[in-house]
């Protein structure tokens, strides 16, 4: 039964995609992959695992030879561009690749403009996407005065400004320093959380994915091998050891200091808050107190 | 960035000073007026003393004097090789002669002085370029033109040149870079080779970076026309600013090739 039938259609469906590169490299091998309106899912995958392809044959980019891309239920090849990229929009993984214009006021104002909205209108935009990815202060300067994290939030507001119900992002955090990365990561999840923005993600970096991902896609070689909440993704070690993936760094410590130390600790923590937990449960509460005691006093 | 690719620098054409808040259009006419008239001149007085008004205006906004030198280089250069060539192939009037590889080479009055206007007429017109782009960002400039009726195609195009100018000139010093390391540059031969091989990445490059620019133009609704806001009308500041030193150009060219003082 397809989703056009159902009563909430899903914000992105891809159904049994194939892609296969002209000079034959097969990309993507009957991949399903969906997401449901409001949702943070991550796509997770070593280099040249084929979500880059995902990516673009989600958004149209690329066609491939078998399956289908439906958006809120309606497949993709039957809706003009213009329809298309005010529901999706794309950031690129190097921002020098979106940034095509001489200022940052230049630059997101393009896609309004381009949909021929009103003068006012289009300020409006400029001023609520620039707002929203913190870069206000930026709108005046020069795109290649910026620096690498600037430019990646004006490139993420330049697609903001299309307003698209589902933003797809191509390794988002790659070359920003951990700050940025925190950032950047923040400002998703608020955009996801706050404006109930799809927010599909592609990635490589695990260690932020647990705190802000509904749902986890693990590609490797083209096919989907598991799609799921992170507890279960992460759970699966086998599987990541196949797509040359690793758990977070919190997890792997806490998992090596239970099965080489014998430290008895309840289930996988996947993020610093849950290994918090999971240690205090195994400190006596006396010690616990009296060290409060001292650090006050 | 490497120092060669300092000549590209934009970054005094954003400072603030007195220059910079001055409407780009109204910069850009007298710019193209003060150019027309250098052009036009038939004595030299005219166009070096736009020369050295440019240039002292350049030393008043604080661009650094070896920028100003490196970027006059070039033209400076070109005047140079076009003196000479004059002086020694055009006119009659002998001023003195030289001996190269055993044969006589005579410098010729007219020819001198002819290549001496030519010079200045160069220097006057690319100084006031130089001015105008250490005062005004190149973004203003090309919406300018196109208010002043340049074709929308080609303001696209220099628009877009001039945002990734940058980007490949920072591939090229990279690719510099990692071939310096590597010895690409430690004798002749090697050398010509290596900028070959630059000179080739660089234009891949190019290509690939078109190919994901207009990807990504399209998936933000570019349909074939790059869309430039309004502009808002010149104040009456402007017009006055322009009228008064639009006279005063004029006024001074007057002068000085009529010889009223």
């Amino acid at each position: 039964m397809g989703s056009a039938m159902t009563a909430n259609p899903l914000a992105i469906e891809a159904r049994r995609v194939c892609f296969t590169y002209q000079e034959g490299t097969r990309a993507l091998t009957d991949v399903d992959f969906h997401a449901e309106p409001g949702e943070f899912v991550a796509m997770l995958a070593s280099n040249g695992s084929g979500k880059t392809t995902l990516i673009k044959v989600l958004v149209g980019l690329l066609k491939p030879q078998r399956g289908s891309v439906f958006i809120a239920g309606q497949d993709i090849r039957s809706l003009r561009p213009t329809d298309l990229y005010q529901r999706v929009g794309l950031v690129l993984q190097n921002p020098n690749d979106q940034l095509f214009a001489a200022t940052v006021e230049e630059d997101v104002a393009f896609g309004p403009l381009n949909l021929g909205l009103p003068e006012a209108e289009v300020q409006e935009r400029l001023r609520e996407a620039l707002d929203a990815v913190a870069a206000v202060e930026l709108r005046a300067r020069a795109i290649h005065h910026l620096s690498f994290g600037e430019q990646k939030r004006v490139a993420m507001a330049g697609v903001l400004a299309m307003k698209p119900s589902i933003l797809i992002l191509d390794e988002p955090t790659a070359g920003l320093d951990p700050a940025g990365e925190d950032l950047m990561m923040r400002l998703l999840n608020r955009l996801n959380r706050r404006q109930g923005i799809t927010v599909i993600l592609a990635t490589h970096s695990v260690d932020m994915l647990p705190l802000f991902a509904d749902r986890i896609y693990v590609l490797n070689k083209g096919v989907v091998l598991r799609q799921g909440p992170a507890d279960e993704v992460f759970g699966d070690h086998e599987m990541l050891s196949r797509a040359s993936l690793r758990l977070p760094y919190i997890s792997t410590l806490l998992h090596e200091m239970k099965r080489y130390d014998g430290v008895p600790i309840n289930g996988l923590p996947l993020t610093v808050g849950e290994a918090r937990k999971r240690l205090l449960e195994l400190i006596p509460e006396e010690l616990i107190v009296k060290q409060m005691r001292e650090n006050s006093s | 960035m490497h120092h060669v690719f300092e000549l590209f620098s934009d970054i005094f054409a954003f400072r603030d000073n007195l220059l910079s808040r001055l409407d780009a259009r109204v910069k850009l006419l007298l710019a193209l007026l003060t150019i027309f008239s250098v052009i036009l001149s038939g004595k030299v007085v005219f166009p070096l003393l736009v020369f050295v008004t440019a240039v002292s205006l350049m030393l008043a906004i604080r661009l650094p004097v070896r920028l100003v030198l490196v970027r006059l280089a070039v033209p400076m250069g070109m005047v140079a090789v076009l003196v000479i060539l004059q002086t020694f192939l055009i006119g009659s009037t002998p001023l003195f002669s030289i001996s190269l590889l055993g044969r006589h080479i005579q410098a010729q009055q007219e020819g001198l002085l002819r290549g001496l206007l030519m010079g200045s007429r160069v220097l006057g017109s690319v100084s006031v370029v130089l001015l105008l782009s250490s005062v005004t960002p190149a973004h203003r400039i090309f919406h300018s033109l196109r208010w002043l009726g340049v074709p929308r195609g080609w303001v696209e195009i220099a628009t877009l040149m001039y945002r990734y100018t940058f980007t490949l000139l920072d591939q090229t010093a990279d690719v510099l870079a990692a071939q310096r390391v590597r010895l690409g540059y430690s004798g002749l031969k090697r050398s010509l080779a290596s900028l070959g091989v630059l000179a080739g990445a660089v234009i891949v490059q190019s290509m690939e970076q078109a190919t994901r620019t207009y990807e990504a133009m399209s998936l933000r609704g570019y349909q074939g026309h790059m869309p430039f806001g309004p502009l808002p009308a010149l104040s009456r500041k402007d017009l006055w600013t322009l009228g008064l030193v639009g006279a005063g150009v004029m006024g001074i060219q007057v002068v000085l090739e009529w010889g009223l003082l």
